[in-house]
């Protein structure tokens, strides 16, 4: 089975985006230099503003044809062949497959809000195609809407971005209790919290290294804490640059933190762990 | 800020990750076993130089070349049975009226009587209603051969489970699945031109055309030839006619042991049959006409192949019958004994009929002219020699 990973937080500015393109990139390059048979990885982008896909393709010019919102408006029968088509190679890594965001997603929702089985028009058709991906990453937009649950729905492994802010670690218990929500309310019993990656760490802050020893102290946070990446000018340099971090800078802090992200989630995989 | 671009050290950067990965277990990550998987019916192809053929010649070249859509073809398959069967006096709207009715004890004479489009639909229908029935239960066999971001794979054998499944999709109601097909995923690098041969000729079934053009493909596979991923017309088979073994001992062997283990002789026969015309290939194809048979067809002029082969068709003649029609010269003294009882006139025209293979149209015209000395007069003759003729035939059809 395909491990898909969703980075989910219903509060922006987080770090979704960078960590969902930096890990599917990571996941790509590592698999493909252990010799695996399938190296290829697909990054779905959930999110209306597209950054995302325009970090990975250089374009933000999708549209009504070519992006997730073709896959969400095709018909049941046709969406997964839909979904194939729209299907585009990123610039950072041919294994590396992009299924677009356009600005369409935000009316889609409304479009979609009195369709039967919605929720499950992302989960129905990748689960079809699924197979080919040895990883699949969905990135998704800052809110519990329609489209989040989607990419919730159609996950196996919920990663969830945090500040190391007062007010963020308080709302992270709600993003905790959406996710569990998801699980039991629709029958997903294979969606689990993969963990809890603190984002934008800086450790000359006092407040930031307050919460994260908090959450390391914490008796279920502290267990789900799977990386620490910090606050580095080279990620946003890297987004201006529409490069990955890896690329733009590989000895850069963030860099090295989320490569050894991508190596405990790739270890997870290889055990079929949580 | 400049950006750093560095893939070197980016590598340097994951290779660290990859080998803490690895520690200990190096080919953790390796799989090279042969999967099973469910693939979705849009991403399987069936191979376009398959020399087994399902779809009749015109619908595999407009299938093949992106014309039609599998749905599309498997629509003209259909229009093209129905005009058939209606012509035959058995209608019919849905295909699932197309498979005998238990009941009906005659089932057996009709049979004989459907034309190789009717036989091949009856076939399918047959085919997805045991898939509907029963489920998939042999998966088909199929080569990954992806590229970028296009997922694809090449029907290596199973073509027939493919088109049934499309027909139960699209054309049999209550269809319920989802448009997945099971399917053993072969890697590129494992296929051969000699694994398919060997998969197509252990089963029974493949036409003396079929076989021609199997061995065309080893032959030009071992001559280096590259072989295309899309519909060829049968040119492509035919530059094989210039090939042979000679000069690729090494590959004998296993080119004989692909072809179901025939010897030599039998494989120059059987590639020889490339020399036949397109209308007659196609023809002898669909009919599944024997290569005892064709081997007649082959020594005469290319413009007679097509009628003679549908004479094969029309009369089911057999090899002897082939083999006298195509030779002008086929009687024996024996054969003469009787004729010689009839006024020598009618003997000569007899004989005659035995030399219209092996004459062209323009050739007899000279002739006639040349005999004649006019024009005119040649073509009276021509018109006295045609009444003779249609008086004959209307003999031998009451006769």
């Amino acid at each position: 089975m395909t491990r898909t990973f969703v980075l989910t937080n219903h509060k922006g500015g987080v770090g979704k985006s960078t960590s969902a393109t930096t890990i599917a990139l990571g996941i790509a390059g590592v698999l493909r230099r252990a010799g695996a048979s399938n190296s290829r990885v697909l990054l779905i982008d959930t999110d209306s503003q597209g950054h995302a896909t325009l970090v990975t393709t250089g374009r933000n010019d999708f549209g009504a044809e070519d992006s997730l919102y073709a896959v969400l408006s095709a018909d049941r029968p046709n969406a997964a062949q839909v979904l194939s088509e729209c299907i585009v190679q990123s610039t950072w890594d041919p294994d590396l497959h992009v299924l677009p965001a356009s600005p369409m997603l935000e009316g889609a929702e409304r479009e979609l809000m009195r369709v039967a089985g919605a929720p499950y028009r992302l989960a129905d058709p990748l689960s079809r195609i699924a197979n080919h991906y040895a990883a699949i990453v969905i990135d998704t937009r800052p809110s519990f809407s329609l489209m989040t649950e989607m990419g919730l729905i159609a996950a196996t492994d919920a990663i969830v971005p945090v500040e190391p802010r007062y007010l963020e670690t308080v709302g992270l218990m709600s993003v905790m209790s959406k996710i569990n929500d998801i699980r039991e309310g629709w029958r997903h019993p294979n969606l689990r919290i993969s963990g809890i990656l603190v984002t934008k760490m800086d450790s000359r802050i006092r407040g930031h290294n307050h919460l994260l020893d908090e959450l390391k102290g914490h008796s279920v946070l502290g267990k789900l804490l799977i990386g620490v990446i910090p606050a580095n000018e080279a990620v946003s340099y890297a987004h201006h640059n529409h490069l990955s971090v890896f690329n733009y800078d590989p000895k850069a802090p963030a860099s090295r933190a989320y490569a050894q992200l991508v190596g405990t989630l790739v270890r997870r995989m290889a055990k079929g762990g949580a | 800020m400049p950006p750093k671009n560095n893939s070197r050290r980016m590598d340097e950067l994951l290779a660290s990750v990859t080998e803490d990965l690895l520690e200990g277990n190096p080919q953790q990550f390796e799989d090279n076993s042969i999967r099973v998987e469910r693939i979705l019916l849009e991403m399987v192809r069936p191979d376009p130089v398959q020399p087994r053929r399902v779809l009749p010649e015109q619908l595999h070249l407009a299938f093949h070349s992106s014309r039609l859509t599998p749905t599309q073809a498997l629509k003209e398959l259909v229009h093209l049975v129905q005009v058939a069967a209606r012509q035959r006096g058995r209608p019919f709207n849905n295909v699932l009226e197309l498979l005998p009715n238990p009941d009906d004890d005659s089932g057996d004479e009709q049979d004989a009587k459907l034309s190789p489009e009717e036989q091949l639909l009856r076939d399918l229908v047959n085919l997805a209603v045991t898939i509907r029935d029963d489920g998939q239960v042999n998966p088909l066999t199929v080569v990954d051969v992806s590229e970028g971001v296009m997922r694809q794979f090449r029907i290596e054998t199973g073509e027939r489970r493919y088109w049934a499944t499309w027909l139960l999709r699209d054309f049999i109601p209550s269809y319920d699945g989802d448009g997945m097909i099971p399917c053993i995923i072969i890697p590129a690098e494992r296929s051969s031109v000699f694994r398919q041969a060997k998969e197509n000729t252990a089963r029974s079934g493949l036409s003396a055309i079929a076989m021609a053009r199997q061995a065309a493909l080893l032959l030009l596979t071992v001559h280096g030839y590259q072989i295309p991923d899309a519909a060829v017309p049968n040119d492509f088979y035919r530059q094989a006619l210039e090939l042979d073994l000679r000069g690729k001992r090494e590959y004998t062997e296993a080119v004989l042991s692909a072809m179901g283990g025939i010897k030599k002789t039998h494989f120059s026969a059987i590639k020889s049959l490339l020399r036949l015309s397109d209308e007659a290939m196609e023809l002898a194809d669909r009919h599944n006409i024997e290569e005892f048979k064709l081997r007649h067809v082959v020594a005469v002029s290319v413009e007679y192949h097509a009628e003679i082969v549908r004479q094969i068709v029309d009369f089911n003649l057999t090899s002897k019958q082939v083999k006298e029609l195509c030779q002008g010269d086929g009687l024996n003294d024996e054969d003469n004994e009787p004729l010689e009882k009839l006024p020598p006139a009618a003997v000569k025209m007899a004989k005659v009929t035995h030399s219209v293979t092996t004459t062209s149209p323009q050739d007899f015209v000279l002739a006639l002219i040349q005999q004649e000395g006019d024009p005119a007069i040649a073509l009276a003759r021509l018109q006295a020699m045609r009444k003779l003729v249609l008086e004959a035939e209307r003999l031998l059809g009451g006769e």
